[in-house]
């Protein structure tokens, strides 16, 4: 319970002093909503309204320190002021949108991408230097170091321009009304195939040789030698006995690959024209839409800290010594 | 390679590009490989309250998410040149190096010749560096060649979204305008297909330079290695009970 606590506690310092990024980056960098409007309103707008636009974004003629305890303020409202681009659609209403997407996307990627790794990896230590491992090992490395953008522009390519298997943008057929219905179903799984197989392709390797190693350390350990001097069957002492041991760094792993997961995720929604966080704030930085930006940093920010939280938590109950403790 | 859909020649645009991502991902590379060895090194040595502190600024570094954080700055920078993009993607990405160094330096920390030279009297600088930091080359070169792969990768990707300064000529820049005169829909692969191949490249093989440099300095991480001796093995014990079958 007190390691609980000490991560919340950790987790809400992290997400003030991001807060306080966000608060402190427009007003130390050049350029801010107010002229990006004006210059949107291309001279519709008379010259005195940017007193009042200053203001509705948030600019006000006070102390630093009072605008920040108000930025403060409205974020714990989930108040995050009016999109630029979207005038006047309260950013919060267009997040709101875009997170499930996202949400399903890096889920359902990250699922594949690290039951895959796992079990991959498990077999690779299990037989190591067999025909498997010499072919899997290596290709996870090479798959580690190649960029979301290529894997996320080749499939495109290939199999929506080149094959024309699969839809090459939108999350469903936007002729279809959406709802629980077999044909919206089934559209809304052949546009998320590609987006989410890619991503998984991207993390896949990571986790493959995390656990690998990990798992080659396990088996050299005597408990291991042990178990397979009592006779137990093969399967038993690799998945009882030496992958669960191996699986608690992997977490470790997981965790701090989360970074990788919503970076991957925002490249790959903006190549499938995905309607995600990261298509929103791709749209955001294209029409230099600042209020959006912000709101959508902080939200990341959000979901990495959860994220990071519940493996925390999955670590508690998988580790008993940490119970006790 | 062919010209791309604006008439430029693409072998020019990659030569010249090569160079512009080399020197912004080593440029990185370095700063990271600076201000994560100095903290990881400063919060092992000293530890108590410095550690406490350095080891807390690293996990608040390491848990925001870090591309959304380099895209907002890219935005209020405006159109940033490769330069700037070295810069923040510097200053923004060495949590993973610190923490890692710190966690070798403190296994370091209690070997006999570091107190042996603690015992001796020798200066802090001397301990940091004649003593502590030749053990830690190897993970600093891992962390250097890593960094470096990482900036590559993520300056191609901030300017494949429009981020970096469209004049100057590298790989992102390449795909931007690639995705911009909708080279793939036209079925214009080649523009898009000489900047991937690049990167592709670049980074596997600097990560298997990586995997190299790893295996030389550091005698039991040797798992490559590992693999083909223990597979030598095994086809030599094949062999010796074939032989005594047969005998």
């Amino acid at each position: 319970m007190r390691f609980i606590l000490r991560r919340l506690a950790f987790y809400l310092v992290a997400f003030l002093v991001a807060a306080t990024f966000n608060f402190l980056i427009p007003r130390l960098m050049p350029g801010n909503p107010a002229d990006v409007m004006l210059a949107q309103a291309q001279g519709t707008l008379p010259p005195e309204a940017r007193e009042a636009l200053m203001e509705t974004f948030g600019f006000i003629n006070e102390p630093l320190y009072l605008q920040y305890l108000k930025y403060l303020g409205s974020i714990f409202t989930w108040d995050f002021g009016l999109s630029v681009k979207y005038y006047p659609t309260p950013v919060y209403d267009l997040l709101a949108r875009a997170l499930p997407w996202t949400l399903f996307l890096t889920g359902t990627a990250t699922l594949v991408a690290y039951a895959l790794g796992t079990l991959f990896g498990i077999r690779a230590a299990w037989r190591r230097g067999s025909r498997f491992d010499s072919i899997v090992s290596p290709l996870a490395l090479a798959l580690q170091s190649i960029p979301p953008v290529v894997v996320a522009i080749t499939a495109l390519f290939v199999f929506a321009v080149t094959l024309n298997w699969l839809p090459a943008g939108y999350a469903f057929d936007p002729s279809l009304e959406p709802s629980l219905s077999g044909p919206f179903l089934s559209s809304m799984f052949f546009h998320a195939l590609m987006p989410v197989l890619s991503l998984s392709i991207v993390l896949v390797g990571g986790y493959l040789i995390t656990m690998r190693n990990n798992m080659i350390g396990q088996l050299g350990e005597d408990y291991v030698h042990l178990a397979e001097a009592k006779g137990l069957s093969d399967a038993r002492v690799r998945y009882n006995y030496a992958a669960r041991n191996a699986f608690l760094p992997s977490i470790t792993a997981f965790a701090i690959s989360l970074g990788a997961v919503f970076g991957g995720s925002l490249i790959t929604e903006v190549v499938f024209n995905y309607p995600g966080l990261g298509n929103l704030l791709y749209m955001g930085v294209i029409a230099r839409d600042f209020p959006l930006i912000q709101g959508q940093l902080l939200i990341m920010t959000l979901a990495m800290l959860s994220a990071n939280f519940v493996v925390d938590i999955a670590y508690v109950v998988l580790d008993p010594r940490l119970r006790r403790a | 390679m062919g010209t791309t859909r604006m008439g430029r020649d693409v072998y020019t645009q990659l030569v010249w590009g090569t160079r512009t991502s080399l020197m912004v991902g080593i440029l990185a590379g370095f700063i990271v490989t600076l201000i994560g060895t100095v903290v990881g090194l400063t919060a092992a040595y000293y530890g108590g309250a410095t550690d406490e502190a350095l080891n807390f600024a690293t996990n608040v570094v390491l848990v925001l998410p870090q591309l959304p954080l380099l895209l907002v700055l890219a935005a209020f920078l405006g159109q940033v040149g490769p330069l700037s993009i070295a810069i923040i993607i510097g200053l923004t990405s060495w949590a993973w190096g610190a923490r890692v160094t710190r966690a070798q330096a403190m296994t370091l920390k209690n070997r006999e010749f570091i107190q042996a030279s603690q015992l001796i009297g020798e200066p802090a600088w001397r301990m940091i560096l004649v003593e502590m930091l030749p053990n830690l080359l190897s993970i600093i070169g891992f962390n250097f060649i890593g960094s470096v792969i990482f900036t590559i990768i993520t300056q191609a990707t901030l300017e494949f979204l429009g981020l970096g300064d469209p004049l100057s000529v590298s790989w992102g820049t390449m795909l931007y305008n690639a995705k911009n005169a909708s080279a793939i829909t036209v079925g214009a692969w080649w523009e898009m297909a000489a900047p991937c191949v690049a990167i592709v490249i670049i980074g596997v093989g600097l990560s298997l330079l990586n995997f190299g440099v790893d295996e030389i300095s550091n005698p039991r991480l040797r798992t490559l290695g590992a693999i083909g001796k223990a597979m030598k093995l095994q086809k030599k014990l094949d062999r010796a009970r074939l032989a005594e079958k047969e005998a």
